[in-house]
Formats: structure tokens, C-alpha cells, sequence
């Protein structure tokens, strides 16, 4: 559909001049980065705001690189430039297999991360990855920079703790070693949204972040799978446990996707296959990453 | 994956030079740079207007009133119009739609008013800008509900319906349309019978999704001439239907022109009217400037022609021995709001619902039954995907419950060349069983498969199909040729170009015969001013009856090139043939005119004046051995049916047992050509077509809500195959059982290899997990569930 | 607003609103009319488009955001005679209805740009995101597929 209802477009140099833009117009101006989502929005009249800022010719958010063991992903980091990085390939695969799995090419040389965390649609993709790491948002605005620990990030489904004038400059995520898993159940091998998401971090001594999305208004990690995990090797009984838990854990809905019992008992799975994986991944094994296991 | 040849055709001729080759296709430069025309690439300057449409949110409602006045008032608003300004019915089949919805609506998106004006931006806001006042009614979702006694009449005046005289609908019913098959004695064939089964199977409605949407533009001139440019796989029928609903405007087919460039695919989409209507009426408010209505693509997808759902209950009975004595299949047939195409749908799997297969004893029903649903058309099947699900899926069970192995039996029951079918007819030549043995053995048939995987079992399943073009028994093909200063020929034919090659089958058959190289053959695109007659490109029939036409007319120029030299040499005509473009002489070997000598300037004799001139000819062909005098009762008595084209399929799949994830590793799909004009062009129809057949029985999921509205417009929730989608590997086979009366023994092949995929899926899914799912599309997550439960019992 | 484009080699001065998306641009003011209008949500990628050498969907890029850059579409592939894929795409008859060929032939061409030797793989996830209705896939990863197999071809 056209977009019916026209707005005004202005693109920042600078990150000030971005902030004070948004700050002038309180709840009708939008932040477009890549626009995957937002003009797919304005084209479906899910949003109308009278101002679209175009914050792509702002410096210095494109950067991806490693410091020690942070790795800094700028705000205008794109799924693509993810796949596409040797620092990535080298410290943190599993986000390459997670943004493989993004719509397609001409999707992802657009679509950003940071974007992805602020669309916050419950089957957000970026969500059960980041969230198996600690992971910051570095945010600024006209009351200055602030940062946000990824876990108080989502609020709700396409809520964040950032407000209207905020622009997210870029994410920390730690890298120690690690092996992990982004799980995504599809209708088919073609790209999909989600209908469930377990994303799962191995650590060194037997430490799992598991987090699970698009079966919860939020993606959130559980708090007592990862405690019944922590600290004991993986065996049959141990996983089968935590795969028991599942169903009390996750709220998915019945939708036109999938029905709940079918998310639920492929959440399951999913974490039964996941952990295997993880783990063998953090001990140099198991399938490669970027093979899909479901 | 390799697609691979490994059966060479059994009727070739090595002496064909053009027929039977794998010629690059003549519009493959245009698609491949960008030069390739559509209808929305055309230009129409400054003044083109646009439309945008209000449609309705309720899928049955009465209208109580419309108020256009603030759309009127918006900026850049020509014209408002709703239906009051064309108060008209038309129809393919059967009159029983209207241009815009009068005082009933009757689908969720029947479309209610439309804007025109200066801009597509100002149209879609003055859209909404209308405030219509709806009387919301109970509306009828499911068929059987509909076909109840006491069901509400979505077309209470049906009785007084205009319709082809091969329709029978019931008044004072939602039955639009009964076709009935009655032959033998089914009720003492099933007492006799040594086993029965009897079960039903339910197949929801499917999309065509060709890529690109429907739209026109159209434009009364100052001298009230109507020319519409349309995506349509029908320019003339799409004049005529055109003219008859504008007809109390005044309008007669010599007033209204239909141009249509390439096409982004039809799929029978974009065959007879849907919402081209629109656009053409709605010029008439505006003349002197073009009006364009393209759609968008939700539109797409609730505001067409949607493939009709159907709930079929069979009941087949077989001797122990395997022969099929008795089928019964009724098929009630949620046939959508207006079934002025559709019914032809019903008629059609009436006609054939036995499957392939020699039957002494039928009582079928294929009841067209009216609910509040978007209207049902023609999709690539025509009703036959539809019911074959059901009927192959039936099949595989009862050779099971007799010990019979699957191939086995419907090797003994395929129907052969002059067996008696459902409607007194009798079956063309075709090589269906040498199509089950094809596929059988492409998969190994009866060598079981194992997974290395755990998780995974693997399953093969057969299935076998049929399908005859469903077409009045007038329909129509014909052609103009024309040649050139260069020697090339310009050949004009209102076939559409739909992707299936069409254009360059037609080169390929006028190339044989005048031996010009297909690369110097153009197949000029419909304008129904310059280009004759063709009843529609649907039906797969266009190899065979538009191709007869360029036949003849290529065999007429020959004709005329060799009386030309006769005249002007004096050699016999018999005496002549052509080679490489050139005239030669059997009695002279050293004669040789190359034609494009003298294709327009024709042959200077000795004493200075010429003989010939332009070559042109012109074909056609009407089939004259069709009539539709069939018994409204017993279905017996006339010969609807030009041919069938048969074949088979056969699939290896692999199943995740815990996510039921389906992996196609193998898929084998025989048709019987009768002859591959263009092999080539044969393996992209198999391909493609089981393709999009694997789509609909894998993860095509249409859905509605309690109130009849698509839930699912658009391709991220209603999922096509993506290059990721398909079969490890594809065997295409191509039988050739040449059809007797067809070009170089040609028949139709562009629907008939999407008929089986939904039953040997269905079929290979029971072989690896014991699992018989019933009901289209048989998803992951079906099949998960399915084995859950399973486990649970 | 006033933008400039480059569009396959030349230069173009627009005028168009912030809410005018790329792709009715290009089609409507620059005439260039193989991006097409498939879905107009980024899901069928028949308005696929080279942006600064990458591809897009030029139905989910507004015009304004483009103003400086470097557009590329088939018709500037094909400039100075087929590309080698080009070739192998029409004589492998790839395409049915052609629709959806511009898009696959943008994002084929930037595959092969970024990777010479792409495994079968590669290519279904490079054209992963342009739909085909007709073809079913396989002869137009035959022809990708070819066009990689000799490492540094055009």
C-alpha cells in the first residue's frame, strides 16, 4: 500500500542534532535506520508520525570490532555486515547464525540489530541471542548517554526501556569463550518469522544462558532452567528435567502460525536438541554453525 | 541436484529439426534484460488517473447506505462511483456477479465503492474517506452448511440466472451447479464387492500467487472506443465479457480493444474476469484519460479468484483381485460468493472424478455450492488437485487393506486407450502405465529406504493423475503469419505468453515447417484489434489447439510459397520442399530460392513482370467433435472432453519423527506429452509444477476468521516456496503417446504436474510414520502432532 | 525535496516527497521499470535493487534516503552486451514468466561478486528472498551455479 499519510524526513550529521530533533517533536517523530520495519509500518498505516529521522549519515555507528572481550556493535550495524565479519566468524558465531536466519540478503544488508532490539517484536530474533550474553544498550538523548543491561531491555511486545528521543549508539556484548545455539522454528526452510526461539549460551563449568522467544509477550531467559543447569555435566536425566520444565516456563499463543501446544512441544525439542549442541560447540565440536537443528 | 533425462523419448523422428529440440526461448532476452513489458511498465504521461476500491469488511452483509460525500470533496478526486453507477451482472459461465456489489455483499473484500483520482496517494486517502453503513448477516463458511436444507440463499434469484445450458443449478438453493455421473449399478457393485472403503477428505482453498499482481489500465477515448491494457491470460474472452457487461452502455466488441503484454504468471489467476471489471467500467466515467487499478497484493489474495475449497467423500469398492468395480465420490465444493467461473471447476471434476482409472460403476456428485467466501476460479488443476488428493490417498489405503502392492494396483486398474469413461466417452491414447513404471523405478519403488539420521524415517509414496482441458465445445484457436524482407515471419495469435513458453512452441512448430530458425520467428503478443481469435490460454490447451492453427497456417504459407515458384519456374508443387529457409527442387537438384528472395517481392519473370507477393496465411482450429449434450441426470450422452493427459509421480521423503519436518529427497514426475514440442520447456512445467503442487500439500495455509475474512493475505504468513523449498533432486520424465490429432502429436502438460503432490505426499508421509492425514496441508506441524499423540496412545 | 541518484551510470535530479518510496521512483520518474511491484512489504524481492553495489528492496527505502547514491539495476548490468550469468540464465531457459528475473539476477550478480565459487547452498541463500512462482528454482541455480564455476569470471 502507498504511504497515505505524508511526514517530514530530515537526516541528522550528528548524533546531538539527532537527539534534539526528537526531542522537538514529542511522540510523532520516528528513527528510521534500516526500515525494514518502520517503512514496512508506514506502509501499512501501523504508524503515522509527522517526522521520520534518518539517522544513516551519522558517523561512527557502523563500527564492529573487539576489545579484548567486548565486542562493540554499532547502532548501524547490519545483519549482513554480522555475517560478514571475520571478528564475529572468530569470537561470536552464533550471532552469524542467528542473522542468517533474518529474512534474506536484501533484508539483512539493510536490517540493523540495534533496530531489531527496538522493533521488540516478540519473535525478535537479535533477543534470545544477546540475551545469552551480558549485553548493554548504549543509548543518548538530550539528558545525556546512559546505558541499559539488556535484561531490563524489553518491557513488552514492541516496548522498550528507550524513550522517543533515544538513539541507541551502539551494544556491548562480553565474548568470553563460549559455544551456543540459536534454535528457530519456521513453517518451512524459507525464511520465516519465528513461532518459537531458544537461544542458548554454553560456558565453561557446565553454565547455560537459555533463553527463549517468541513464546512470551518478551524474549527472557529462565531464570530456573539455568539454575537446575548450572554446575552439573549434561546428561540424559539432567536434560530431560529441564525439558520437563519447559511447559511451565514459556506462555505461547495460538495464532494463524501455530498453535500453542505445537510451540510448547517444539520449544521442548528445541532445547533438548540445543543443549547437546551448545555444549559440544563450546568443546569445538558439534554440528557447524549455521546447521539447522530442526 | 541433477535434473535428469534418463528416458529418451520413444516417438522421436531424427529427421525434426525444430520439434522435439530444446530452443532457447524467444522472450528469454527480454526477461533476462529488463526489456520484458508488463502492464504496470507501460507509460501513459501525466493525465493517467488511479482508482483505489473500498471493499468490505464482512464477509455477508446488506448494504444500508454509502456516503462518498467527503471523498468527493477530497483533494485531487475525480470521481467517486459505487454500484448504483453500473447496476449490471456478468459472468463467464453464469451472470451472477456485479461490477460493484449492489445492495448484498457477500465476501469479505467483495469490492463496495471506488475512488478515482489524479494521484494513487490521493485515491487510497479519499478512500477512506467513504463511510458505508453494513446490515451485518450470519454468513455461510463451510458447504455442507450452505447445501443443508433451510440454509440461508446467498443468490436467492439464482433461478433466474442467464448460464451455459451445461449447467444445472438448483433454485431456491445454494446448489449454483450439479453435475451428476450415473452409470451402472453402484449399489450392487458395493454388495458385491469383495472390500469397500469409504471415507472423506477436506481440502481448503489455495492462492495462485503469481508474482505479479493483477492490474489494468483503461481508457474511453474521445471517440467512445474502450481499450483496455490487462494482465490477462484472456484478451478476447476478456473483450467479450467486457462488452456483455458494458452492453447497456451501449457497448458492442467492436467498440472495446484489449491489449496484453507478457504476464507475470497466471496459474488461471488472471483467466476470465475478476477484478479487471473495475477498471474497465470505471474509464467510462472518465473519458479521454487512462484510469490504472493495480492491486495491491493483500488484494491480491482476497479480491480474485481463489482455488475452491471441497469436502469429498468416496467410497470405492474392489474385488480381491484388485479390479475397481464401484466408485462413489461426492464433492461439495465451497465454490465462494460468485461462481460465474467456477462452477466450470465442478463441472470439470464431475466429469472426472474417477481418477485415471477404468470404472464400470459411478455415482459421482460435484455440487457448486454457493458460501460467503471470495469467489472461486480457475486455478492450475482446475478441480483436479483438488479431488486427486482424496481419491489417491483412497487408493494407496485399499491396495494396503487387500495385501495389493501400491504400483501394482493401479497398474491394473489405469485406464487405457478406448476405455469407457464416467460420461460415455472414450480415452485417447496415453502411456499411463508406462508412466507408473517410469516413476517406480526412479525411486526405487519397493526397495525400502534408510535414515542415518535418529531422528528421521524415511517413506515413499506414488501417486497417478489425469486431467482434460475443461473448455466449451466451441473454444477456439487461430493465427496470422506473415513474412518478411528478411525471411523472417511475424506469426499473430491471442495465446498469452504466461511463462510456459508458449510463444516459442508456436515459433518451433511454424519453424518445422518453413524451416526458418526459431530465432527468426516473432510471436507477437495479443491486441484483439490485430491479433484473431483464441477462446483463452488456460486448459492447458494451447500446444494442442493454437498450435494446430499456427499449423495450418504455416502449411498454408508453405503452400502459397511453392505455387509461387510454380508459377514462376513451373515445377510442381509435390516436387518441392523447403531446407534451410530456401526452396528446393526434388526433380532439380540445383534449384535453390532462398524465400526471403521473394517472400515480399515476389519472382520477376522473363519478360520483367513478378509473380507472388507477401506471404501471408492464416489457421484455425475448432474442435468439431465436442458437444456438451450430457444427461443432467446421468452425466451420460455428450462428449465434453477433448483428451486427457495422464502421468504419475513418485516421492522419497524424510520425516524428522520429533518436529515433522518434511524433506522431498526424491521426487519422480512422468506426463505423457504425446510429443515435447520443447523438452526443455516440458521439464519446467514438471519442475514448477511440483513445485507449487509440494507448496499446497507442505505449508500453503489459507485462513479465515468466524467472519469470513483472510487472515493470511500476504506472503509472510501465507508461505510460497523459496529457493530453499525444493526437492534434493527432480527426475522429469517425459511419455510420449502421441496424441493422433495433435501438433507433431502434441498435448497439453502446464497444469497436470501440480495434480499429484498433494496425494503422494500424503502417500510417502503414511509409508514412513503410519500416520494418514486427510485434510490439506499436511504441515509440520500436523504431522508433529499427529506423531505425538501416537506416542501418547 | 530535491535528491540526486545515480542510476546505472547516470545522473538524475528528483523531486520527491519524504513518503515516496524507492521503488515507485525509480519506475515512475526515472523510468526504469524492471524493479517490480510484487508485495510491496519486502517479501517477494521483485523490487530488488543494487544500493551502493549491495541489493535492497527498493519497496522498503524511501527516495530521500538515497540521495548521493549509486543505483544499479538489470538494465545497467546488461549495459556493454550480457553478463556471463546473463548468458547462462538464457541459455539454460531459467526464466518462465520473467518476472521475478531482475530481482534474481541482482541478487545472483552480487553473490557472485562477493563470492566467484559459490556452493549450491550459497546460492539458494542468496536468492532465497526472491520468490518464484514459475520455475520451481533449479534451473536458475543450474545457471548461477555454472556462472560461479570458474573462479574470477565477470
Amino acid at each position: 500500500m502507498v504511504i497515505a499519510k505524508e511526514f517530514e524526513y530530515q537526516r541528522p550529521a550528528t548524533l546531538g542534532e539527532a537527539t534534539r530533533i526528537l526531542a522537538g517533536h514529542p511522540g510523532s517523530a520516528r528513527v528510521l535506520a534500516g526500515g525494514t520495519d518502520l517503512i514496512a509500518w508506514l506502509r501499512d498505516g501501523a504508524v503515522a508520525p509527522d517526522l521520520v529521522v534518518d539517522i544513516k549519515a551519522i558517523p561512527d555507528l557502523h563500527d564492529l570490532r573487539i576489545e579484548s572481550d567486548t565486542l562493540h556493535i554499532g547502532g548501524l550495524v547490519t545483519f549482513s555486515d554480522v555475517i560478514g565479519s571475520d571478528v564475529i566468524a572468530e569470537r561470536a558465531p552464533l550471532l552469524a547464525e542467528m542473522s542468517e536466519t533474518v529474512g534474506s540478503t536484501g533484508i539483512r544488508n539493510r536490517a540493523t540489530l540495534a533496530g531489531n532490539i527496538c522493533s521488540a517484536v516478540p519473535s525478535c530474533d537479535a533477543a534470545p541471542v544477546l540475551l545469552g550474553y551480558d549485553t548493554t544498550v548504549h543509548l543518548t538523548g538530550p539528558g545525556g548517554d546512559r546505558t541499559v543491561d539488556l535484561n531490563d531491555w524489553f518491557l513488552g511486545p514492541r516496548r522498550t526501556a528507550r524513550t522517543d528521543d533515544e538513539i541507541v549508539t551502539h551494544l556491548t556484548v562480553e565474548v568470553p569463550v563460549h559455544g551456543g545455539v540459536y534454535v528457530k522454528l519456521m513453517r518451512y526452510a524459507g525464511e520465516d518469522l519465528a513461532q518459537a526461539a531458544v537461544g542458548i549460551v554454553a560456558y565453561p563449568n557446565d553454565v547455560y544462558r537459555v533463553t527463549f522467544g517468541a513464546v512470551a509477550p518478551v524474549p527472557f531467559r529462565s531464570a530456573r532452567i539455568e539454575e537446575t543447569l548450572r554446575g552439573r555435566p549434561l546428561d540424559d536425566e539432567l536434560i530431560a528435567n529441564v525439558v520437563a520444565m519447559v511447559g511451565d516456563e514459556i506462555s505461547p499463543i495460538t495464532d494463524i502460525r501455530a498453535t500453542a501446544a505445537y510451540r510448547t512441544r517444539m520449544t521442548e525439542v528445541m532445547l533438548e536438541r540445543g543443549l547437546r549442541a551448545a555444549r559440544d560447540r563450546l568443546n569445538g565440536e558439534g554440528p557447524a554453525y549455521g546447521e539447522r537443528l530442526i | 541436484m541433477t535434473t535428469t533425462f534418463p528416458f529418451e523419448a520413444e516417438t522421436a523422428e531424427k529427421d525434426l529439426q525444430s520439434v522435439g529440440t530444446g530452443a532457447i526461448r524467444i522472450d528469454g532476452l527480454d526477461k533476462i534484460s529488463g526489456a520484458a513489458q508488463f502492464v504496470d511498465d507501460i507509460d501513459f504521461g501525466p493525465g493517467l488517473l488511479h482508482a483505489a476500491i473500498v471493499e468490505s469488511p464482512h464477509a455477508y452483509a446488506r448494504i444500508v447506505s454509502i456516503d462518498t460525500s467527503k471523498a468527493e470533496q477530497a483533494s485531487g478526486v475525480v470521481r467517486v462511483v459505487t454500484g448504483k453507477d453500473f447496476p449490471y451482472k456478468f459472468g463467464m459461465y453464469m451472470e451472477d456477479r456485479y461490477i460493484f456489489a449492489q445492495d448484498h455483499v457477500r465476501f469479505a473484500g467483495e469490492q463496495v465503492a471506488g475512488v478515482i483520482a489524479r494521484t494513487h496517494r490521493e485515491a487510497v486517502q479519499a478512500a477512506a474517506l467513504i463511510e458505508v453503513e453494513y446490515e451485518v448477516l450470519e454468513p455461510l463458511l463451510d458447504p455442507k452448511a450452505a447445501f443443508a436444507d433451510g440454509a440461508d440463499l446467498i443468490h436467492p434469484d439464482l433461478g433466474n440466472y442467464t448460464h451455459v445450458p451445461w449447467f444445472f443449478p438448483t433454485a431456491d438453493t445454494n446448489i449454483a451447479h450439479w453435475r451428476k455421473i450415473r452409470k451402472g449399478d453402484t449399489a450392487r457393485a458395493f454388495a458385491e464387492a469383495d472390500f469397500v472403503l469409504e471415507d472423506t477428505y477436506t481440502v481448503p482453498r489455495y492462492a495462485h500467487c503469481a508474482i505479479e499482481p493483477h492490474v489494468t489500465v483503461s481508457k474511453l477515448d474521445h471517440a467512445d472506443r474502450l481499450t483496455v491494457w490487462t494482465a490477462s491470460q484472456s484478451p478476447h474472452t476478456q473483450r467479450h465479457l467486457f462488452a456483455e457487461a458494458l452492453k447497456p452502455l451501449g457497448f458492442t466488441h467492436q467498440d472495446v480493444r484489449v491489449i496484453t503484454p507478457y504476464i507475470g504468471g497466471g496459474f488461471g489467476g488472471k483467466a476470465g474476469v475478476s477484478m479487471e471489471i473495475m477498471g474497465a467500467a470505471m474509464a467510462t466515467l472518465v473519458k479521454g484519460r487512462p484510469l490504472k487499478v493495480r492491486w495491491t497484493r493483500e488484494q491480491e489474495f482476497y479480491n480474485t479468484y481463489q482455488r475452491q475449497g471441497v469436502v469429498a467423500e468416496l467410497k470405492v469398492g474392489v474385488m480381491n483381485d484388485g479390479t475397481i468395480t464401484a466408485v462413489e465420490h461426492k464433492l461439495y465444493w465451497d465454490a465462494g460468493a460468485y461462481v460465474e467461473y467456477g462452477a466450470n471447476v465442478v463441472n470439470a471434476a464431475g466429469l472426472s472424478a474417477t481418477g485415471p482409472y477404468r470404472v464400470p460403476n459411478i455415482t459421482n456428485d460435484s455440487l457448486c455450492i454457493y458460501t460467503n467466501l471470495p469467489p472461486g476460479g480457475p486455478y492450475r488443476g482446475f478441480g483436479y488437485s483438488e479431488f486427486h488428493f482424496g481419491l489417491e490417498s483412497h487408493m494407496d489405503r485399499i491396495a494396503e487393506a487387500i495385501g495389493m502392492d501400491a504400483v501394482e494396483f493401479r497398474k491394473k486398474n489405469a485406464i487405457k486407450e478406448g476405455d469407457e469413461l464416467s460420461y460415455g466417452g472414450h480415452m485417447n491414447p496415453s502411456g499411463l502405465v508406462e508412466a507408473i513404471d517410469k516413476v517406480a523405478a526412479a525411486i526405487e519403488w519397493g526397495v525400502d529406504e534408510e535414515s542415518d539420521n535418529p531422528n528421521t524415517v524415511m517413506g515413499k509414496g506414488i501417486a497417478c493423475f489425469w486431467k482434460a482441458p475443461a473448455m466449451p465445445p466451441n473454444a477456439s484457436s487461430a493465427s496470422f503469419l506473415k513474412f518478411n524482407e528478411d525471411g523472417s515471419i511475424n506469426i499473430s495469435v491471442s495465446g498469452m505468453e504466461l511463462g510456459q513458453g508458449y510463444l516459442t512452441v508456436m515459433a518451433q512448430i511454424a519453424s518445422e515447417i518453413l524451416t526458418v530458425p526459431v530465432n527468426k520467428i516473432r510471436v507477437e503478443t495479443p491486441d484483439t484489434d490485430r491479433n484473431p481469435y483464441e477462446w483463452q490460454t488456460v486448459a492447458s490447451h494451447v500446444t494442442w489447439s493454437s498450435g494446430l492453427a499456427v499449423e495450418k497456417a504455416a502449411v498454408e504459407a508453405r503452400a502459397k510459397i511453392f505455387e509461387v515458384i510454380h508459377q514462376a519456374y513451373g515445377y510442381e508443387d509435390d516436387s518441392l520442399y523447403l531446407e534451410n529457409e530456401t526452396v528446393r527442387c526434388s526433380t532439380d537438384p540445383d534449384f535453390a530460392k532462398p524465400l526471403r528472395e521473394f517472400v515480399i517481392d515476389g519472382i520477376q519473370t522473363e519478360e520483367g513482370t513478378w509473380r507472388g507477393g507477401p506471404i501471408i496465411a492464416s489457421g484455425k482450429f475448432m474442435p468439431e467433435f465436442t458437444n456438451a449434450n450430457s444427461d443432467p441426470e446421468t452425466g451420460q450422452g455428450g462428449h465434453p472432453n477433448v483428451h486427457y493427459t495422464v502421468g504419475a509421480c513418485g516421492v522419497v521423503l524424510e520425516i524428522d519423527k520429533d518436529t515433522g519436518r518434511v524433506w522431498v529427497r526424491k521426487a519422480a514426475l512422468a506426463v505423457d506429452a504425446g510429443r515435447a514440442i520443447n523438452p526443455d520447456l516440458v521439464k519446467g512445467q514438471i519442475v514448477g509444477g511440483l513445485v507449487q503442487g509440494l507448496a499446497t500439500v507442505l505449508y500453503e495455509d489459507m485462513r479465515f476468521d468466524e467472519g469470513g475474512k483472510m487472515l493470511n493475505p500476504n506472503f509472510t504468513d501465507y508461505k510460497i516456496p523459496t529457493a530453499f523449498d525444493i526437492p534434493d533432486e527432480i527426475i522429469p520424465i517425459i511419455v510420449e503417446v502421441p496424441q493422433p490429432d495433435g501438433p507433431f502429436g502434441a498435448r497439453g502438460v502446464g497444469e497436470h504436474t501440480m495434480i499429484a503432490a498433494a496425494p503422494v505426499i500424503a502417500n510417502a508421509v503414511y509409508n514412513a510414520l503410519g500416520t494418514r492425514i486427510k485434510s490439506m496441508p499436511v504441515t509440520q506441524e500436523k504431522i508433529a502432532m499427529s506423531l505425538l499423540e501416537q506416542r501418547s496412545l | 525535496m530535491e535528491i540526486t541518484m545515480n542510476v546505472n551510470g547516470e545522473r538524475w535530479d528528483i523531486s520527491a516527497a519524504p513518503a515516496d518510496v524507492l521503488l515507485d521512483v525509480l519506475r515512475e520518474k526515472v523510468g526504469v521499470k524492471s524493479p517490480k511491484i510484487g508485495c510491496e512489504r519486502g517479501d517477494c524481492g521483485s523490487c530488488t535493487i543494487l544500493l551502493e553495489g549491495k541489493t535492497v528492496r527498493s519497496c522498503l527505502v524511501l527516495a530521500v534516503e538515497v540521495d548521493g547514491q549509486e543505483i544499479t539495476t538489470v538494465e545497467g548490468i546488461g549495459l556493454e552486451g550480457l553478463s556471463r550469468l546473463q548468458d547462462l540464465l538464457l541459455n539454460n531457459n531459467a526464466f518462465q514468466c520473467g518476472f521475478c528475473a531482475p530481482g534474481i539476477v541482482l541478487s545472483a550478480t552480487e553473490l557472485l561478486n562477493n563470492n566467484p565459487s559459490p556452493t549450491r547452498h550459497d546460492v539458494q541463500e542468496a536468492l532465497a528472498g526472491n520468490l518464484c512462482r514459475c520455475t520451481g528454482y533449479e534451473p536458475i541455480i543450474e545457471a548461477v551455479l555454472a556462472a560461479g564455476s570458474k573462479a574470477g569470471a565477470q
